[in-house]
């Protein structure tokens, strides 16, 4: 099938009454929760996985997990504007100029330019998506253990890298997750390891309650330290739609946000965070005026903004083709995929056409429903902002513990959960990012499989992983990632010192 | 890794089993677990200039314990039962709203979950205790 084919077959799934009404409720979500700070995409495609056991289609599921993904990029911008609290992580960079722009009168230009560059941003990803998902499906299918090996190992490292804390924390997490993953059978030889005489762990922790525990309920730990008071600070929000000269100013923001989002997107866990805060970076440069960055420039809504979307769209491609999550929320897609009882990969095109074409033609549907709910329900959206954290707290946590029970029908899940939830407590408490734990948790069987049988293929000649181009290549960029870092690493520390020797 | 190295065969390079990855994952958090102290050590005095925590743990541990106690009712008292009792309880202690508000919150979110679950989700819930 071609692409045109495949993209014409998917928009025939996608617009069904059903698949319509999925993508529509997760846009909606999606903005529900970019809007509500303390609760980011992750956690919230974690809280809703069980409802996957209940949706009969897989294609119908993984819609709506998209349109919560890429929507709550969306709503992420209206706390960040108009309360200077960012909804998400990705919208962080947004407060700097959206929050001065609405403190000047112009809460409803920040907030429209935001939505309409997400929304070009956004098809401009999953046009991206289109034409590169299927060729490098083709090219993965070279791809044997050793590559697997290599790409998987690549991926969780840049996971840890690019996340901007600290990276002996981050690997700490990293291993933790893989540890975790090897609980119950190996793959390979069938024995049973690290379940102390139990035999429910014998099937391994389940993904969902750990992705529940972890960033679901550990969130809601973390968050009740402190007490979540949300203040307006402008209930003006004015005309959404923005000028033409709000237009001539931020057209080529968002249309460098667009592809600096798109190819951060790709990368494993370079993702939305990154993506938006390298694009207020580069706006800041290439501007005429760099010193009004931080007064309530547009051009620094308009940016970051374009390039989280654009992210949260093209880290689909290497879920899609490689079977590779790049970060904590596709992460869980990935799990919501293998509870459909599919895989992702390379084979995902040839196998499941319907439901790769679906989810990307859907894309395209979802970013068009965006527009709508955002830019005339912004007063709606900000309305549901004085929902006190103090009632929706506990209902979180009964929706996730129902949720978590419903699965198997069985407490142990839930206690289960709950030993996640003290783990992400303790995590985000110590400063450590949980983001990598669900990526190695997920991936782990794949790099313990590719590892056991390279060696078993080579007859234990390490050199396998080097003398094959594609696996040398990935292994080569793994060694210069790895030194640079460390050297990085040892550089900081001996300045550092000559600083505070001073 | 100890675990690895007793109760799993780790196997060789040129044939690894089951405890050969373990082990190296062991290994790995062990030296990292070192470098991480000792990274704590170097920073140590800029750490301990920081401000005092407050008791900060205090909700979060509480709302926790109330947590594992609902998991334990749910099954022993039933859905309904357990979590009026679970949203009362974390009223009065976590938020520490008044009766009126407490009252309304905890009878309209348990009704409200009911329906999503039971009507709109059909998810099976534990059953009551007086009923069975």
């Amino acid at each position: 099938m071609d692409i045109f084919g495949g993209l014409l077959n998917g928009f025939a799934i996608a617009l069904t009454g059903t698949n319509i009404l999925f993508a529509f409720l997760g846009a909606l979500i999606g903005t529900a929760v970019g809007v509500l700070p303390g609760l980011g995409p992750a956690a919230t495609i974690a809280l809703l996985l069980p409802i996957t056991y209940v949706i009969s289609s897989p294609v119908t599921a993984i819609i709506m997990m998209a349109g919560i993904y890429y929507g709550s990029m969306y709503g992420g911008s209206t706390t960040s504007i108009l309360l200077n609290l960012p909804g998400e992580a990705a919208s962080v960079v947004t407060c700097i100029d959206g929050y001065q722009m609405a403190k000047k009168g112009r809460a409803g230009a920040a907030l429209g330019i935001s939505a309409i560059g997400s929304f070009i941003a956004g098809t401009v990803a999953v046009i991206g998506l289109t034409f590169f998902a299927p060729p490098l499906a083709e090219f993965a299918l070279d791809f044997g253990p050793p590559e697997y090996f290599a790409l998987t190992t690549l991926g969780l490292l840049l996971a840890v890298t690019l996340s901007g804390g600290s990276i002996v924390k981050g690997l700490i997490v990293l291993l933790v997750g893989l540890i975790l993953a090897m609980v119950g059978l190996d793959p390979i030889s069938g024995k049973i390891r690290f379940t102390f005489g139990s035999i429910v762990l014998q099937g391994g922790f389940d993904f969902v309650t750990l992705a529940m525990g972890v960033f679901g309920l550990g969130e809601i730990l973390y968050n009740l330290e402190s007490t979540l008071k949300t203040e307006i600070v402008t209930t003006k929000i004015g005309k959404v739609f923005p000028t033409l000269r709000d237009w001539a100013d931020s057209r080529w923001a968002i249309f460098r946000g667009s592809v600096i989002g798109f190819f951060i997107g790709i990368i494993p866990g370079g993702g939305a965070v990154i993506s938006s805060l390298a694009s207020y970076a580069i706006e800041k440069k290439y501007s005429k005026h760099p010193e009004e960055f931080g007064q309530g420039v547009i051009q620094g809504v308009a940016g970051p903004e374009s390039a989280n979307n654009a992210a949260s769209s093209s880290s689909f491609i290497p879920l899609l083709t490689l079977g590779i999550p790049g970060n904590a929320a596709i992460a869980m897609i990935f799990a919501a995929l293998m509870i459909q009882g599919i895989t992702p990969g390379p084979f995902l095109v040839a196998e499941h056409p319907d439901l790769f074409w679906g989810v990307i033609a859907s894309m395209y549907i979802g970013n068009a429903m965006l527009l709508v709910l955002n830019l005339p329900l912004v007063g709606l959206w900000v309305q549901m902002l004085r929902v006190p954290y103090g009632i929706l707290a506990p209902i979180i946590v009964l929706f996730t513990t129902v949720g978590v029970y419903s699965v198997q029908n069985q407490v142990f899940d839930i206690y289960s959960m709950l030993f996640f939830a003290a783990l992400g407590y303790g995590m985000r408490k110590l400063d450590f990012d949980p983001a990598p734990l669900p990526l190695a948790f997920v991936l782990g069987p794949m790099v313990e499989r590719s590892l056991r049988q390279s060696l078993l293929i080579s007859g234990g000649d390490l050199t396998i992983f080097i003398t094959r181009p594609i696996s040398g290549t990935l292994v080569a960029i793994l060694t210069f990632l790895v030194v640079g870092q460390t050297l990085f690493f040892i550089k900081r520390r001996i300045r550092g010192k000559k600083g505070s020797a001073r | 890794m100890l675990y690895a190295w007793r109760t799993l065969k780790l196997g060789s390079i040129h044939m690894p089993d089951a405890g050969f990855l373990p082990f190296l994952c062991g290994a790995g958090l062990a030296v990292l677990g070192v470098v991480w102290i000792l990274i704590l050590q170097w920073t140590e005095e800029k750490e301990s200039e920081g401000h005092p925590e407050k008791r900060l743990w205090r909700r979060p541990a509480l709302s926790l314990l109330l947590m594992l106690i609902y998991a334990w009712a749910i099954e022993t008292f039933g859905y309904i039962t357990s979590t009026l009792v679970f949203m009362v309880a974390w009223q009065k202690v976590i938020e520490k709203e008044k009766w009126f508000k407490t009252a309304l919150i905890s009878v309209v979110g348990t009704i409200a979950m009911y329906a999503l679950f039971v009507y709109l989700l059909k998810v099976p819930i534990p059953q009551e205790l007086f009923l069975r």
